[in-house]
This record gives structure tokens, sequence and C-alpha cells, in this order.
């Protein structure tokens, strides 16, 4: 029998559904590792289960018996212990604090040396790996990310519970913190606890996985041991049929004629996070920034964008020095920029897509009044060019699905042409349909002479759309591929060798 | 192009009804003057409603600026506005002298007031980033103590004949010069926050700052922009609120400054900002004046007055920006 | 190279102050008393004497209390704009029960005891209306603070009711030739660092830290916000002992003016006022502050009527200074 039992589960917010029917069967003494693609809902799956969101419909059972969860309090009694992959971290409370926040020793009072005492035991499984620094009494919000994750992993450890879900718990964590933590995860297992584990990354997986559940759009489509399946079956899963769609349509590079003049020329930029970046775009080129995530390819199109400005360095745009001095300055010289976290940086939520769609038109013409018919007009084009799906003008952009609210925020920049568009890996977690239509669109802007930058963490939209490819490493550009040499496995080796060299 | 629909688009229902802030306050407003006709006869007259509405367009034209305020987020409150207000009573008075004649310079001198004091409350605010709240109380402090200096230094005025019979008599289709003037007012922000580029960007920039701030827009000068607003807004009404009440007394504006807070929360604006408008505003500080003056009119002690205001501002929040649950 | 070895002992020297700042988030605020204690010295040497002191402590212990009441809302994020009118409903309420019951030693306690229970009975209405019902802070706790004033009233409608005797004097009186009010501020010193040690305190600041992660975590955030608005109306019940004693008669309108100031008291003290970050401590020191730069634009000889207006300017300049500091310094 299951020890925990998830039956057709869902969760619907406003007009998305995150999670259509839910199904997980987590036996004791296993590594059930859920997988999905960005927004295919296994995170709200795992809060369900740990009550932190309420579903709308389907069962849970634990033990065979049907439970309901009222919350993370009931769930922490019930046994069922989580890491937050946002982490559920107090910053301005000691290490200990958060280890044990639900559960602080003592009665009225704090027992600080029992809670100090018993916080240590968890730190000492990671004895050796958490760096500088990290001690029972240090400060959360002190921490570095990597060790922030560590402590809401000895959160979720101490929580002791039979049940332990981690939801993608290795994404800032090193290779010895990695190792670490899959040797205690071994060893809890063969104490019989159950453990749902969630991470993108197949090796782990199959490293340390016993069965494996994938979802895909909110449904759970199969559960497989991981002994009688490969990666290459995962992804299948993962992405059903539309696996082809992106890589249906092979790129051949443009050749951009040797006389096209250089639009964007770069050099010598440094920052937070970059040193010493050159590089020139021509006019119709796509030019990709690659390398393993997070190596400075984002903070350099942010610096070149003024957000925030670089500190040193040249930047010439169509033979003019540009300062980047802030987006409102660069957005006047002609420059664009899609962020990938639209959350974040592009979307205004809960305003209509009419508003959303024009503050760039705005800002260019520098208008005063706003016509909404005129507006409408405006933006109907650029809205098409992305075959955007929408109701009306007038409705709140939360009403969309998340591609098509990323497709509103690209088509904020297409109104006025820019010269320049800088691309932050902007089809993160947006669907396929999405991405074909943005890339299709790309390229026309290429061909129609626009010069593009584009940064993205899949490789493959890399190899299929970008003319050229800088590979990044430690804030620096350490190859070039051209032509090609653009192959998977150059853009790996070069992500990895550098790496190495670094 | 595929308009396609969206795949949940909502049908119009009763529930929306229900949640629709403008139309609750309006319904309660009728339900309001109903039960003041029942225990008052003459409650609900032509005239009774007329003085209402002038007490009304005082908090709604203070609320203006508080709504901007709100609106623009980053927890946008302005806890100074009562103090302006009477500052400007009291400047106003002073420099009308009851004489129609000053009154073209009263007003200049007024709204510069209020003007230099939102400034300085949007500087504390965006450059030295204060919390708003703080530095509007800061603020309030600082004006109370202006208000003892100017009191103390130079006679009381009293306003001028003309602003009294602007604010307290018909001048135009039987309506006082104040509730035109608040239509106006009401007309002009529908305008401001509807059909300008200013107006897409408070909201932008109340809903989410950082997407603002890439999107180019100026995040710091349209903040501190809605504070100069809020105390020229303030600084009208303690103009108005002179010609009202004939001359100023000590702190006549301190009636103000929460009320008009509570008038925007009942007008729909989210306190979190970026969500709302003026008209839900107008509706709540008229909704406001009916409740206090349907209090007033029955026979109670001012304490039952105060404890049946207070219960019912509670109830009333019920209808309104009741917070997320933590759990979703 | 010469730029290194003078950045790298100044970068080790801001590390030590951010940490300082840190584990004493009050450090500027007690900087800035400090300076004030000595400007007060200098102008009028009696002022810092034990008597000035004492005078000084037995005027503003009320709001130290009420700003100690504050402190323990904003930990977890809120606010209580009510806590001024508690202040006048509990200050009307013990007066009209100890004259009642006659009086004498017997009377004032039992006074005391219903006016602790009168403050916790507002603070967990505050709780109800703003934890459970989901109202927001700001203005929930003002239509509270509506509904407290007509009870205070409702209590003692106009203001002149004198205190017992016994309760005042011993306010005001000696305790083997030692002021009363002293054992009341080490009493008070004593109570917060215990309360600094429980359960709730580390619960509190962790809800105003991140409410959505403590609620996550498994904390019981709404019953956690309801004991802070409780603990805040027993605060303000004893503010309202002090202001009783300090002003030996009731007046339903009393503490209405105090709520605004303890909520300054508790920013100038560093605590942060989103929640999350903060000490019991600050506030107190900040209620001082407030009060000490009231005697020293007096002892400065500014004119009565500029009095105010430099009083204010000068509390708006120690809120800034006091909120950049602490931010550069934890920078």
């Amino acid at each position: 029998m299951a020890r925990l039992v998830a039956k057709a589960v869902s969760k619907t917010y406003g007009a998305t559904k995150a999670l259509r029917r839910g199904d997980l069967e987590v036996e004791a003494g296993e590594v059930h590792v859920l997988i999905g693609s960005n927004g295919s809902g296994k995170s709200t799956l795992c809060k369900i289960v740990a009550g932190s969101v309420r579903p709308d419909g389907g069962q849970l059972l634990l033990e065979g018996r049907p439970m309901t969860v009222s919350g993370p309090e009931a769930a922490r009694k019930l046994g069922i212990g989580i890491f937050y992959q946002e982490l559920s971290l107090a910053a301005h409370r000691s290490v200990a604090e958060n280890i044990l926040l639900s559960d602080l020793p003592g009665g009225l009072f704090v027992n600080r040396g029992a809670l100090n005492a018993k916080a240590q035991r968890y730190i000492d499984l990671f004895q050796g790996v958490t760096g500088d620094d990290f001690h029972a009494d240090a400060t959360v919000e002190t921490l570095r990310p990597d060790q922030r994750q560590l402590v809401e992993i000895m959160k979720a450890l101490s929580s002791e519970a039979p049940v332990l879900i981690f939801d993608e718990p290795t994404s800032a964590l090193d290779r010895a913190q990695v190792d670490r933590f899959f040797e205690i995860l071994r060893r809890l297992k063969d104490d019989g606890r159950s453990i749902v584990f969630i991470s993108h990354r197949m090796d782990e997986i199959f490293a340390l996985g016993d069965r494996v559940t994938v979802i895909r759009d909110g449904e759970t489509v199969a559960t497989k041991r991981i002994a009688e399946t490969d990666p290459a079956e995962v992804i299948r899963l993962m992405v059903g049929g539309e696996e082809t769609l992106v890589a249906a349509e092979p790129h051949q590079p443009t050749v951009v004629a040797a006389t096209a003049k250089t639009v964007l020329a770069v050099s010598g930029l440094s920052g937070a996070g970059f040193r010493d970046v050159s590089f020139n775009v021509a006019a119709g080129e796509i030019l990709g920034l690659g390398g393993l995530h997070g190596q400075g390819q984002s903070t350099v199109l942010r610096a070149l964008f003024g957000a925030p400005s670089p500190t040193s360095g040249s930047v010439q745009l169509n033979g003019a020095t540009l300062n980047p001095s802030s987006p409102r300055a660069t957005i006047g010289r002609g420059l664009a920029y899609v962020s990938g976290d639209r959350r974040r940086d592009g979307v205004i939520s809960g305003r209509p897509i009419l508003e959303n769609v024009t503050p760039i038109h705005a800002v260019k013409q520098r208008l005063a009044l706003a016509s909404p018919s005129a507006l409408r007009a405006k933006a109907k084009p650029a809205l098409e060019a992305l075959r955007t799906k929408f109701a009306t003008f007038n409705h709140p952009i939360s009403s969309l699905s998340g591609g098509n609210q990323q497709k509103i925020v690209i088509a904020r920049w297409l109104i006025d042409r820019p010269d320049v568009l800088l691309l932050d890996d902007p089809t993160k977690g947006i669907d396929l349909s999405a991405k074909t239509d943005l890339f299709q669109l790309i390229r026309k802007l290429a061909a129609e002479g626009m010069a593009i930058v584009l940064y993205s963490s899949e490789d493959a939209e890399l190899l299929g759309n970008a003319d050229r490819i800088l590979v990044f490493n430690g804030g620096r550009i350490t190859r070039e591929l051209t032509g090609e040499q653009r192959t998977r496995f150059n853009l790996y080796q070069a992500a990895y060798e550098a790496g190495e060299a670094a | 192009m595929s308009t396609v629909e969206p795949t949940a688009t909502k049908r119009f229902s009763f529930m929306d009804i229900l949640k629709a802030p403008l139309l609750i306050a309006i319904a309660l407003i009728i339900a309001l003057l109903l039960l003041g006709e029942y225990l008052s006869p003459g409650f609900a007259s032509g005239q009774q409603i007329l003085r209402l509405l002038i007490v009304a367009a005082l908090m709604g034209i203070v609320a203006a600026g508080q709504n901007l305020v709100i609106l623009g987020g980053r927890e946008g409150i302005d806890l100074s506005v009562g103090g302006v207000v009477s500052l400007a009573a009291i400047i106003a008075g002073n420099l009308m002298g009851g004489e129609n004649s000053g009154i073209v310079l009263a007003i200049l001198g007024c709204l510069a007031a209020g003007a230099i004091v939102g400034a300085i409350n949007g500087i504390g605010v965006t450059l030295l980033r204060i919390p708003p709240l703080v530095m509007t109380l800061g603020m309030l402090g600082v004006l109370q103590g202006l208000l003892v200096v100017i009191r103390n230094g130079i006679p009381s005025g009293r306003a001028a004949p003309g602003l009294s019979q602007f604010v307290t008599q018909p001048v135009f289709l039987g309506l006082p010069g104040i509730i035109w003037l608040w239509i106006v007012i009401g007309l002009a922000m529908a305008f401001l926050l509807g059909r300008t580029m200013l107006g897409y960007r408070i909201y932008a920039i109340g809903s989410n700052e950082q997407a603002a701030f890439m999107a180019g827009m100026p995040v710091k000068t349209t903040r501190i922009l809605l504070f100069v607003l809020s105390g020229m807004f303030a600084a009208i009404a303690g103009i108005c609120l002179l010609g009202y009440t004939g001359s100023s007394f000590a702190n006549v504006g301190e009636q103000y400054m929460l009320p008009s807070i509570i008038a925007v929360v009942f007008g729909g604006t989210a306190l979190s900002g970026g969500k709302g408008g003026y008209t839900g505003t107008m509706a709540g500080a008229t909704l406001l004046t009916v409740l206090q003056s349907i209090l007033t009119t029955v026979n109670i002690d001012e304490s039952g007055r105060q404890m049946v205001f207070g219960a019912t501002l509670l109830l009333l929040m019920l209808f309104y920006g009741r917070g997320k649950a933590l759990r979703a | 190279m010469t730029t290194d070895l003078v950045a790298a002992p100044h970068k080790r020297q801001a590390h030590g102050l951010k940490r300082a700042i840190e584990r004493f988030p009050f450090l500027p605020a007690l900087i800035i008393l400090v300076a004030l204690l000595v400007l007060n010295g200098v102008y009028q040497p009696r002022s810092v004497s034990f008597v000035g002191i004492t005078g000084l402590v037995k005027t503003y212990l009320a709001l130290m209390l009420l700003a100690v009441a504050q402190t323990y809302v904003i930990y977890a994020g809120d606010i209580d704009l009510s806590a001024g009118a508690i202040v006048s409903l509990v200050n009307v309420t013990i007066i009209t029960a100890m004259t009642a019951l006659g009086g004498d030693t017997g009377a004032v306690i039992a006074g005391l005891g219903i006016g602790l229970a009168v403050g916790l009975a507002c603070g967990v209405v505050n709780g109800i209306v703003v934890a459970a019902l989901r109202l927001q802070a700001i203005v929930a706790t003002f239509a509270t603070s509506i509904f407290f004033t007509g009870l205070a009233l409702y209590v003692m409608p106009v203001a002149g009711t004198p205190a017992p005797t016994a309760f005042w004097r011993t306010y005001g009186g000696r305790i083997l030739d030692i002021p009363f009010v002293l054992y009341a501020v080490i009493i008070l010193a004593v109570l917060l660092v215990v309360l600094a040690r429980t359960k709730l305190a580390v619960r509190l600041l962790s809800v105003g830290d991140d409410q959505q992660a403590a609620y996550q975590s498994g904390l019981p955030v709404t019953r956690i916000r309801l004991q802070g608005y409780a603990l805040c109306g027993l605060f303000a019940a004893l503010a309202a002992f002090c202001i009783t004693g300090d002003t030996a008669s009731g007046d339903p309108l009393v503490g209405g003016k105090m709520t605004l100031n303890s909520v300054a008291a508790v920013v100038l003290g560093g605590t942060a006022l989103a929640g999350g970050f903060g000490t019991v401590t600050g506030s107190v020191i900040g209620a001082l502050i407030i009060g000490l730069i009231g005697s020293l634009v007096f002892f400065v000889g500014t004119p009565s009527e500029w009095q105010n207006l430099v009083q204010g300017v000068a509390i708006l300049m120690a809120l800034m200074a006091g909120i950049l500091v602490g931010r550069r310094a934890r920078r």
C-alpha cells in the first residue's frame, strides 16, 4: 500500500488551470521524482499535499486513509515536510531559528541552548560544504543563495516527517553540496522515509530516483520505474506530441553581408557579474549568448539597457556613443529589452491589455494623452504579428496564459521599431506554440534589418536561431561559435571546458 | 487577428455586482438616506442632500489627492493632508482678510503651500526612501507646529464673502459652486486616470514598479508629482473649508486625515496601489458623510454615536478590501 | 595598490558597524539619545540631574509603554492606530472603577486588574478584526479607535474626575527614598528582557519578515498576529496606568494624541515599519528622544509659539536620519 496517494487533484487560479488532474503515489522507502516543464503544475501539486494551497477537487490518502489537510501546520502534524522552491525563510532571523521555526524548543520561552544544539545537528549533516560564515547564529539575510537553500533543506529535514517533499532543492547548490544532500536523502530512504523530489537535472533524477512521475499541462501522464526507463523517454513524456516544434525548423545562418553595418558595438563592458565584454552586432544579425545559466549573459543585456548601468566600457549605437544610464535613456535611443522574468520586469499585473501594450509607444512618442481607439489601432499589428490570443483590449493581462502575456509584453516594443532588440531568455516558462510564434517573428525582424541579441537557457533555441553564438563563463566571453561550429556538442563543450579553465 | 476568447471569460453575474465597490457605495448611500428619512423626516429633502454634498465635497477633494498617492503604490499614504487643510485654511484667511479682492492671492498662496509640502513629502519618500507613513507623519508634526506659529503671529483671518457664497450658496442650476468644483475635479480625475499617459503611468507604478521602470517610465518624478497633487488638493479643500466655516480655527483639517483614507478604501481603491479610481472615492466620501450625518440626526449620546460609527465602518470594510487568504 | 590598502580596513569597519546594528538596531537611536542628553545638559544642567531625569521619565513613561505596545504589532508588520484610544478607555475605566469601589488600596488594585482586562479585550478585538477578518490594519484600527473612544465617552462623558489619592500619590511618590517611577522603569526593563526571550517575540518577527513564508513554514499566523495585538492592548493598559498616575484625573480623550507619537517612537528606535526587524528597547529610546527634543527646544529658549514647529522639524529630521543611517549601515 502506498504511503501517500494523490488522486485527480485539481486547482484553478482565476483563468489559469494550474493543475487539471494530478495523480501521485509514493511508497515508503522510495525517492519519487516528479518532473514536468515549467508551469506544468508540479509545485501546485506539492503545495496542495503540504497544505499551503487549497485544492479544488481530488482526494489525498495517507497510509491508506483519506486525509484533509487544513493548512501547512496541519500537514506538518500529519507528517509531511516540504522544501519550498521559493524558500520560506525569515531573512532577519538566525539560521537556528529558521531551521526550527515551526517547532521552537522550550515552553513559553525559547530555550536557546536546546535551539542551537538541535539546529546544530542538522547543520552538522552538511559539515564541510556549508561555506564560510555559516553557523547557527548567523542571520539568514547575510547568507549566500546556496547557503539559504541549505537552510531551507535543513528546515525541511527538521520536520523529521515520514513524507518529505523537495521542490527543486538543488538549483543554487554546488557539486559537493548536492552530493552531500543526496547522501542524506539515500540514508533517509533507507530509514523508510518517502521522498518526493523535483528537479530539472536529468542526471540527478537518474542518480537518485526510484520512480518518476511525469506531469504535463497539469495532468499526470505516466509513472515509470527509473530502472526501466531512460532520459529520452522521460523527455518524450514531458513534451508530448509537441516535442519537435522548435527543432522542426532548422535555421540556416543568415549570411550577413560583409557590408552590413554594425548597429551595436560593445567594447570592454564591465559591471556587477561580468567583465570586459566586447562584441558587435550587425543589422539583420541574430547574435546568440550561450553558456551555463547565470554566467553574466543576462546582466550584460540588462547593463546595455541601463538596469543597472555598467561600471565601465563603451557602447556605440549606430556609430554614436550610447550612455546606458537608465532604461528611459536607452529606449529613447532605440534599444529594446525583453526580460524572461515577465512577472517581475514586464507584466503590469491587474491592468488592461491596452495599458500593458502601449507604455513604450508612449515613452518614444512622448505622448501626454491616451486615446484608446488610436492606441488600439497602433497596437493591433504588433499583436497580430505575434499571433496573440486575447478577447478585448480591456481584459486584464492576468486573464491570459503565460505565453500570451509574454507576447503582449514583447508587442509593446514593436509598435515603434527599435534598432536593437535584446532578448533575455524570453521564452522562460511559456508554451511551445508561443515559442514558435516568437521565433518566427524574431527571424522576420532580423530579415527586415533589426539587430538582435538573444540569450536563451535552452540550447536548442540558440542553435536554431542564432547566426553566431558567444559562450559566456564567469562573466566573460570565452568562445565564439560561428557557421558550422554551431553544434550542440560544441556549445556544451565550450560551456563546460571553459568552466574548468576558469 | 485571432481573437479567441480566453479560457475563462467571466460572465457578468450577480456576484460581480456585489463586488463592484461603486455600486455598493451608491446602494448604501441610498439605503442610508432612506433610513435617515425614516428616522427623521426631512433628512433626505433636497435642501438637506445639498448640504450633505457640500460637506462630502470637502472630504472628497482631500480624498482625491489621497487617492492618487495610494494608487501610486509602495505603501503610498499621506497623513499630512490634515495638516495641509488646516494650513491652507489659515493662510487663505490671512491672505484674503475677509475681502473678495484677496481671493486670487489666497488661492495662489495656498496652492503653492500645498505643493511645497507635497514636494517635500515626495522627495523624502522617493529620493531618501523614507516610508510614506513615516515621512507624512513627521510632516504632520511640522505642519502642526507651523500652525501655532502662524496663529500666534498674525490674527486669524476671515473668509471673503465671495468665497463663503461660492461654497454655501447656489451659483448655477441651483447647485453651490463647491459642488460644481467637485464635479469638475471628478471629471478631471477621470480624464487624468483614464485618458492620459500620466494616468496609465500612475497605475503601472502602483501595480508593478519594476516593470514600469523597465518600460522607461519616470517612476520617481511621477511619485513626487502624486504627493505634490495631494498637497494641492488638500490646499483646495482647506480654502473651501474656510469658506464653509467662515473663519479658521485650530486644526480644522485633522478630521480629514484618516477619514480621507477610509473614503478611498470605500471607493474600492486598494491600499496596496495600482487598483481603483476616483469615481468610487467620490461615492465613498459621500457615504462617509451621510453616515456621519445620520448619526448626528438621531438622538443619541456622543458616545453611542461614536460606537455606532466605528462599528459601522468595520462592518462596511468587510464588503471591501479584505486581505488575501494565506492559503491560496 | 594603495587603494586596496585604504579600502580594506574601511570595509572591515563597515562590516563591524553592520553587525553591531544588526544585533542592536537601536544603536543610531541610542546615539541620538546621548547627544540630546548632552545638549540638554549644556543648556540646562539641572535637566540631566537625578530629579530632572526622574521628571522626564515620569512624564514620558506612558509614551514609552505605548511605544512598546505598538512595537509588538509592528513586529508582525501590522499597526495599531487605536493604541491611544485604548489608553483613554483604560484611563477612564480604572478611575471610574476605583472610585466606585471606594478608592482605597484594594479598590486601586482591583481597578488595575480591570484596566488590564479592558486593555486585553481591546487588543483581542483589534486582533480579530485585523488578523482573523483580514481587514487592512491601518483603516480597521482607525475604526476600532472610534469605537473605543465612544466607549470611553460612555464611561466618562466629560474629563475631570480625579483619580483616587492612593493611586497618584504612589505613582508620584517615593519608596525607600527612591521615586516610584524608577521602580516602574526597572520592572519594565526586566519585563521587556523576559518578553524578548519568549517564543511569541520570535514568531511575531518571523510573521513580519514574510507572512506567507511563515504560514508555509507551519506557523499559526493568524493566532500569532492576534497575540501581538493582545500584547499591545496589555501594554496600552500599562501606559494608561502611568498617564493616570501622572495627570491624576480621567479624560476620555487623553490618549488620542499619543497614537501617532507611539508610531514615531517605534520608527525612531530603529524598528522597521514593514515588520520583521526591531527591538522594544529602541522604542523606549524613541519615546525618550521625543521627550528630550521637547525639553531641549524649551531649554534653548525657543519662543513659545515656535516650540511646536522646531520640535516637529527636529522629530522629522531624527526619523529621517535614523532610517538613513540604519539603512546605510546595514547595506
